[in-house]
């Protein structure tokens, strides 16, 4: 019986891998200009939009809530978590967005390599897919339990937010390769500013 | 032999001469010669079964030998595959190679344990047992293609795409008639030669209009060493995932 469900399996595997494999659309030309301009304003929406501390803390900020609890009625503080709630939904969602950008990213670009370190792959691969089960988690915690469910996690967050800011700092320069330069603004080439 | 299985049978034969003179005609026979030699051999074991079929109906002796010699070229035509896809990539293809080698050396060596082991047991009969483990093998030889082309969206041309689709297609139709034809028994047949021949007609189908004239994999231009490589691509996308995954580890309520 085992080996019956097991062949219907791989059966079934190979017919949905062919499924996606002709729905698959034509891949884009990774490393064009256009492709490091998206990979560095993703990650510039990571460190400087998403990830900073001042909006990580205003997010989850619990004298917000003490301050609403103690001088709001309760249909105002009702008002309040439901809408901290949703904000802090849509910055785990953008964060979880732009991890699956930054995949696209180094896959788009690690396919141009002849050889690749398969054990590296291997590692980056289950990272990504932890990452983003963890911002799945998030995503359910915070609905679950509100934003403010956990004790000491705005101080956590805000603690290292600055510290993963700076390391992304140093991470981006990979992008800033020559490719780029063409974008720069060189009016006594060609007049035109991006 | 039904009307249906019968014409099926003929219209694979047409097919099949087709696309051996396409490939001559279109100059891709030496491009794909594994395939092109995978189509010859069906093309001409078909024909003898059609012909013994006729002139001695009740003789059976030749369809296994056929079906395991075309089996191992349809092998020879996933590693072609693999060949053709990740051309430019070195590791990629060796990694689909290995999978596949790994698989088939399973099989053949389950095969000459229970040889070895069990006293009772021989190849003969067990013949449709092997072909269903060798086309699950392929299953896993092609399903590996499909996730490492899927995984780093690598571009695949109109000719291996149509090798992959006919193949995939005929490869996931005999994993499953012949998984129900050795649980069900002897009273799965008729269905089980409609869905074999019907499914190789389809991949016959698919070949013909893929493989119509020759059509190139796409290349890419390697990327310049000035972004650096591949290692400090890979260093930098851990360092921040590593990162993000500290910070977000560390914001998750506990």
């Amino acid at each position: 019986m085992i080996q019956l469900i097991i062949s219907l399996l791989v059966g079934v595997a190979l017919l949905a891998s062919l499924y996606f494999f002709v729905r698959r659309s034509k891949p884009s030309a990774e490393g064009s200009a256009q492709q490091l301009r998206e990979a560095r304003q993703t990650l510039d929406s990571l460190q400087f939009g998403l990830l900073p501390n001042d909006l990580v803390h205003r997010i989850f900020a619990k004298e917000d809530l003490e301050y609403v609890v103690s001088s709001a009625p309760a249909d105002v503080q009702s008002l309040f978590l439901s809408e901290r709630k949703d904000i802090a939904l849509g910055w785990v969602r953008r964060v979880r967005g732009s991890i699956l950008e930054l995949m696209r990213f180094h896959r788009g670009h690690a396919r141009l390599y002849a050889q690749l370190s398969a054990a590296t792959e291997t590692r980056l691969a289950l990272n990504f897919a932890s990452l983003l089960a963890l911002c799945r988690f998030l995503q359910i915690a915070v609905y679950l339990r509100g934003p403010y469910a956990a004790p000491g996690m705005v101080r956590t967050v805000a603690a290292t937010a600055g510290r993963v800011c700076n390391i992304s700092e140093q991470s981006l320069q990979f992008l800033k390769v020559k490719e780029l330069d063409p974008l720069n603004n060189t009016p006594s080439s060609h007049g035109a500013s991006v | 032999m039904g009307i249906y299985i019968q014409t099926v049978w003929l219209s694979g034969l047409l097919i099949e001469g087709i696309i051996l003179v396409r490939s001559v005609l279109g100059r891709s026979l030496a491009k794909y010669p594994f395939f092109y030699l995978y189509i010859a051999s069906v093309f001409a074991s078909s024909t003898a079964l059609y012909v013994i079929g006729i002139v001695k109906p009740l003789e059976h002796g030749f369809y296994w030998p056929k079906q395991y010699v075309t089996l191992f070229l349809g092998c020879g035509v996933i590693f072609e595959v693999s060949r053709h896809v990740f051309a430019q990539r070195v590791t990629l293809d060796r990694i689909a190679r290995w999978t596949m080698l790994v698989i088939f050396g399973a099989i053949f060596l389950s095969v000459a344990i229970q040889a070895f082991v069990l006293p009772d047991w021989n190849v003969t009969a067990n013949t449709a047992d092997l072909e269903r483990d060798l086309r699950i093998a392929q299953a896993i030889g092609l399903m590996t293609i499909l996730l490492l082309t899927g995984y780093y969206g690598i571009g695949i041309g109109k000719n291996i795409k149509g090798m992959i689709l006919g193949f995939g297609i005929y490869v996931g139709a005999s994993v499953f008639s012949l998984t129900l034809r050795l649980f069900v028994g002897p009273r799965f047949n008729p269905a089980f030669g409609v869905i074999q021949n019907t499914a190789y007609l389809v991949a016959l189908s698919v070949w013909m209009v893929a493989l119509w004239s020759y059509e190139p994999e796409p290349t890419e231009k390697p990327p310049s060493s000035s972004g650096g490589g591949y290692q400090l691509l890979a260093d930098r996308t851990q360092e921040i995932l590593g990162s993000i995954n500290d910070h977000l580890d560390r914001t998750v309520p506990r």
